[in-house]
């Protein structure tokens, strides 16, 4: 056996090693309460970048991109249900225009990926959902990801919704609109009158409930619009990692986090 | 009892040793976490208390201008302690603080309000900020009730403003509204039934955990959210730390 093969062979006993200890974390970790809908905002991709002073203007997000793929297997293993992806703001499209449109290209490279994947069924049951103001995207773009979702309706394990040209300002604004609209368009001799059901149900991210655990990288202590309507009872949690650099231990420990608090997150939900 | 019988009570058995050493080590991980928590309280409680006896230089002068509008958020159990709220806007007003909103979701500290205002020197009702004589107070601190009624409740009132306004207008067949229904008009809308729309640079969280606890969701778009812990056991010193950190933020808003 040459080096090469005893490496390869090397590295992957050493990877089954690594599963099966992830594994064991996340069964002692399941003994507890697990959040049922998890939000990652993901900051700092520009950073990492800069820090590791790679080329290229998508080339932060590139890396942003394997984080996502290792945080979405680990949530499907732990068995979180729901899990939220802040991609794209209203608000970035206030960036450079050259920045914006490789944004918009590696994003559309990665749900041609994706739909790939999904194509010949490596994604296991994981769903995928496209939130936001998809009028505002790039026709390629927004067919693209109207495609992943049509590939992916059947599969129930894990629900990804992918908040892209989103703020809450703006969802909040599209579900007054949208619910005026139909109350408008309605019949009957009911007094037109809102309520916040009728709002709620237009909301872009109506298809998930409201977050348990929203965990920010990147060191900001914000939510930069991003749900503040859904999130009144969740644990918000932020860690000065940079999103590329996310990793198991980050997630065990926001986890961990909400496991403290679960009693007293569960007696606010009461409460309401 | 036959082999396999045998052979599934074993099984059994085991499965639920598994499921208790699982158990037992989840707990034994929580213990641990809390310890850490408890150490990292120490230090941070020895860290205030030397910021509050002046032995940090570093948080000696505060660039207080930045901080246009601050908010407290309060859990309800605390809220129900008002001499603390007191005493947290007392310290507020002396490291410069100019207008303070405060939030509890059940509205128990806007039912203190005049016992708040009566008791805070020089502090005023926002609403009545400019006009002539309200105080004569220099440096009034303006004050801010917010509770969970001006979250959702108000949304859903401006809301019906806009729809009836809608109703009323001559609008064309299939009109979607996306003219009549903007941010702009929903502010607009806010304001007619008496809300502040401007969002608090800094959220300070008062209470067992790190949420905003219901904070009008409209307001809180790139307010900066930091959890002080409980009440309770507020220090100035953290306080003091809370506010020095928020003037070096700096923020892109997305761009």
């Amino acid at each position: 056996m040459n080096t090469q093969e005893e490496v390869g062979e090397f590295t992957q006993i050493f990877n089954a090693l690594m599963s099966l200890m992830r594994k064991f974390i996340f069964k002692v970790l399941c003994a507890g309460p697990i959040p049922n809908h998890v939000s990652f905002i993901m900051d700092g991709n520009r950073r990492f970048a800069k820090k590791h002073n790679l080329t290229g203007l998508d080339a932060g997000h590139r890396a942003g991109f394997i984080s996502v793929t290792y945080v979405l297997q680990y949530c499907k293993e732990i068995g979180i249900p729901y899990v939220t992806l802040y991609a794209f703001g209203v608000d970035n499209f206030k960036r450079q225009p050259e920045e914006v449109e490789c944004v918009m290209d590696l994003m559309l490279e990665k749900v041609e990926y994706t739909i790939n994947q999904a194509v010949s069924g490596n994604l296991k049951g994981v769903r995928v959902f496209f939130v936001g103001d998809l009028t505002s995207l790039n026709e390629r773009l927004r067919v693209a990801a109207q495609r992943l979702m049509e590939v992916t309706e059947e599969n129930k394990d894990l629900m990804v919704v992918v908040c892209v040209a989103y703020s809450t300002s703006h969802e909040i604004v599209h579900a007054v609109r949208e619910s005026c609209v139909r109350k408008c368009d309605g019949t009957g001799d009911d007094p037109v009158v809102l309520q916040v059901s009728d709002v709620e149900e237009c909301m872009y991210t109506s298809v998930v409930p409201d977050p348990d655990l929203v965990i920010r990288t990147g060191g900001g202590d914000r939510l930069s619009n991003f749900m503040t309507w859904q999130t009144s009872r969740s644990l918000l949690h932020s860690t000065a990692t940079l999103w590329p650099e996310l990793g198991l231990w980050h997630l065990v420990w926001a986890i961990l986090k909400f496991q403290r608090m679960q009693d007293y997150l569960e007696k606010k939900k009461k409460l309401d | 009892m036959d082999l396999n019988q045998s052979m599934r009570l074993l099984s059994s058995w085991i499965a639920q040793i598994g499921v208790l050493g699982l158990d037992l080590l989840w707990r034994f991980i929580h213990l641990v976490v809390s310890l850490c928590y408890i150490v990292s309280g120490i230090i941070e409680a020895v860290e205030s208390y030397a910021i509050s006896l002046g032995l940090n230089k570093k948080y000696s002068s505060i660039n207080i201008e930045k901080l246009r509008c601050l908010a407290v958020v309060v859990d309800i159990e605390e809220a129900r302690d008002v001499s603390k709220v007191i005493e947290l806007l007392q310290w507020l007003r002396t490291i410069g603080v100019k207008q303070v909103g405060l939030f509890d979701s059940q509205g128990l500290l806007k039912k203190s309000k005049d016992l708040i205002l009566g008791t805070v020197p020089g502090s005023v009702l926002s609403e009545e900020i400019g006009e002539k004589d309200s105080s004569p107070d220099q440096n009034p601190l303006a004050l801010e009730f917010i509770s969970s009624s001006d979250n959702k409740e108000a949304v859903m009132k401006a809301a019906n403003i806009l729809l009836q306004d809608h109703l009323k207008s001559s609008r064309p067949e299939n009109d979607k509204g996306e003219n009549f229904f903007t941010e702009t008009h929903l502010n607009e809308a806010l304001r007619v039934v008496g809300e502040n729309v401007h969002a608090p640079d800094l959220l300070l969280v008062y209470g067992p955990i790190r949420s905003h606890l219901g904070f009008p969701a409209w307001r809180l778009r790139y307010t900066e959210i930091v959890h002080m812990g409980s009440l309770n056991y507020m220090r100035y010193g953290s306080l003091l730390k809370a506010i020095h950190k928020f003037t070096g933020v700096h923020q892109n808003y997305g761009t």
